[in-house]
């Protein structure tokens, strides 16, 4: 055998075979990467090119915070709107998950309302955040967003044969137990859904995570369980929730759980700090946790599309 | 190559071909909308499905350690989003079924074969370098 030795023992056809095997995985890499894409993407376009529902998820405003983490909250919640407002579609509508407003003076509720008529949509949904029903039990909440709602501001409607529901579970929220959705929710939760069949996509939205994503903290709902348990049967589960000021999913059988970022100001991960304060961040970099988030369905697909986007 | 080293050889592309078929599996039914995982599952599963058809095709050692590697940081990935979350992605248990199971067995004996494979290949580099 002709080999030119070099000081690593390695000859020169040695390294032009390992090379040719490199070569081969990389090629036989991109070439497996595009078919699997172009499956994926193929499975996607076997559908209607518009989705059956389009629609945007913006979370704690916090309009009338004060503090070095945000200076001015209500520029970053117009930032938000803008941001919705420049998707490139009307989305079908837009959900606010909670703490529209810090303090939930009646100015606050005012200033948010008037905020909310810039989205580019034909409805806006919300639910209240503890932040919302900090002395009144929701009662200005829902005078100023509790038009057409049940209970303590809890419904549900259908859009593009995807079913909604708003809960409510921050009136008898603390920090050491978390949310609470109590019975007349539960039973209307049951109710709600007993007439659907099983293969209709499920959509909860409410501000605290459904979810245990962090108990000690209040991140959770003690009695989600059992809201959940009626929801068993559902192929597609999608809870949509704020509260936790940052991106986070997690998925339990049949239910898939997205926590949304804020247009306000971070709050520390999970269990770091002693309890959940507004982090401030370097100057320049507040924008990057900020965001809103779009959400599609399209038909005969099992899972929704999310896309979250930081506040440009 | 003798036979032993034949059926190592086809058993790690076999089980290199199930984790990435896995992956990619997932990848197109809906695990490609979850940011940074998604586009994760798409490179494990193009990665793997290439080392197993080189593997099987009789490419060098070096792939066999490539995809070991692989496998290891496909099972700690596993099990950070089992516990405290992978770029903020968690999952729990064995869901999604059946596919999280075969996907960790495959990469536990992808993990063995390519032991066996070193610990057999390592007397007769010790005895080669003697000869010489």
């Amino acid at each position: 055998m002709s080999t030119e030795q070099d000081s690593a023992g390695m000859s020169r056809r040695q390294l032009i075979r390992h090379g040719a095997w490199f070569g081969a995985a990389v090629v036989l890499t991109v070439a497996g990467g595009e078919v699997i894409s172009h499956v994926a993407g193929s499975s996607g376009a076997a559908q209607p090119a518009r989705p059956a529902l389009r629609f945007a998820q913006i979370s704690d405003s916090h309009i009338g915070f004060k503090g070095p983490a945000n200076t001015n909250v209500a520029d970053t919640f117009t930032h938000a709107i803008g941001q919705v407002n420049s998707l490139g579609y009307t989305p079908d509508f837009v959900i606010h998950t909670g703490d529209l407003t810090h303090l939930a003076t009646p100015d606050q509720f005012d200033q948010v309302k008037q905020m909310l008529t810039g989205l580019n949509t034909p409805h806006v949904f919300t639910v209240p955040g503890e932040h919302d029903s900090t002395d009144d039990a929701g009662q200005k909440y829902r005078q100023a967003f509790g038009a057409g709602t049940q209970g303590d501001g809890w419904y549900s409607f259908d859009v593009g044969g995807v079913h909604l529901i708003g809960l409510v579970n921050t009136l008898s929220f603390s920090t050491a137990g978390g949310g609470h959705l109590g019975n007349d929710q539960l039973d209307f939760v049951q109710k709600d859904v007993a007439g659907l069949s099983s293969d209709t996509p499920i959509i909860v939205f409410s501000h605290i995570p459904l979810f245990a994503m962090y108990p000690a903290w209040g991140w959770g709902t003690d009695d989600a369980a059992q809201a959940l348990s009626y929801l068993k049967r559902f192929s597609s589960v999608t809870c949509l929730n704020g509260h936790v000021h940052q991106l986070f999913t997690k998925t339990e059988g049949n239910v898939t759980f997205y926590s949304a970022t804020t247009t306000a100001y971070p709050l520390p991960a999970p269990g770091q700090g002693p309890a959940p304060k507004p982090v401030t961040l370097p100057a320049g970099k507040l924008h990057d946790a900020l965001g809103i988030r779009e959400v599609s369905y399209i038909k005969g697909q099992q899972a929704l599309a999310l896309k979250d986007q930081k506040l440009t | 190559m003798n036979i032993t080293s034949l059926a190592l050889r086809i058993a790690l592309g076999a089980s290199l071909a199930v984790s990435g078929v896995i992956h990619a599996y997932l990848y197109i039914h809906g695990y490609r909308d979850i940011p940074a995982v998604g586009p994760a599952f798409l490179v494990q599963g193009s990665v793997f499905c290439a080392l197993a058809v080189l593997i099987l095709a009789g490419g060098p050692a070096w792939m066999q350690l490539v995809g070991a590697i692989g496998a290891m940081g496909s099972l700690v990935a596993f099990a950070l989003s089992r516990t405290v979350g992978l770029l903020g992605f968690t999952e729990t248990g064995w869901q999604p079924s059946p596919y999280a199971v075969l996907t960790v067995a495959a990469e536990v004996l992808t993990l063995l074969l390519v032991g066996t494979a070193a610990l057999r290949a390592r007397p007769r580099a010790s005895k080669a370098s003697v000869r010489q």
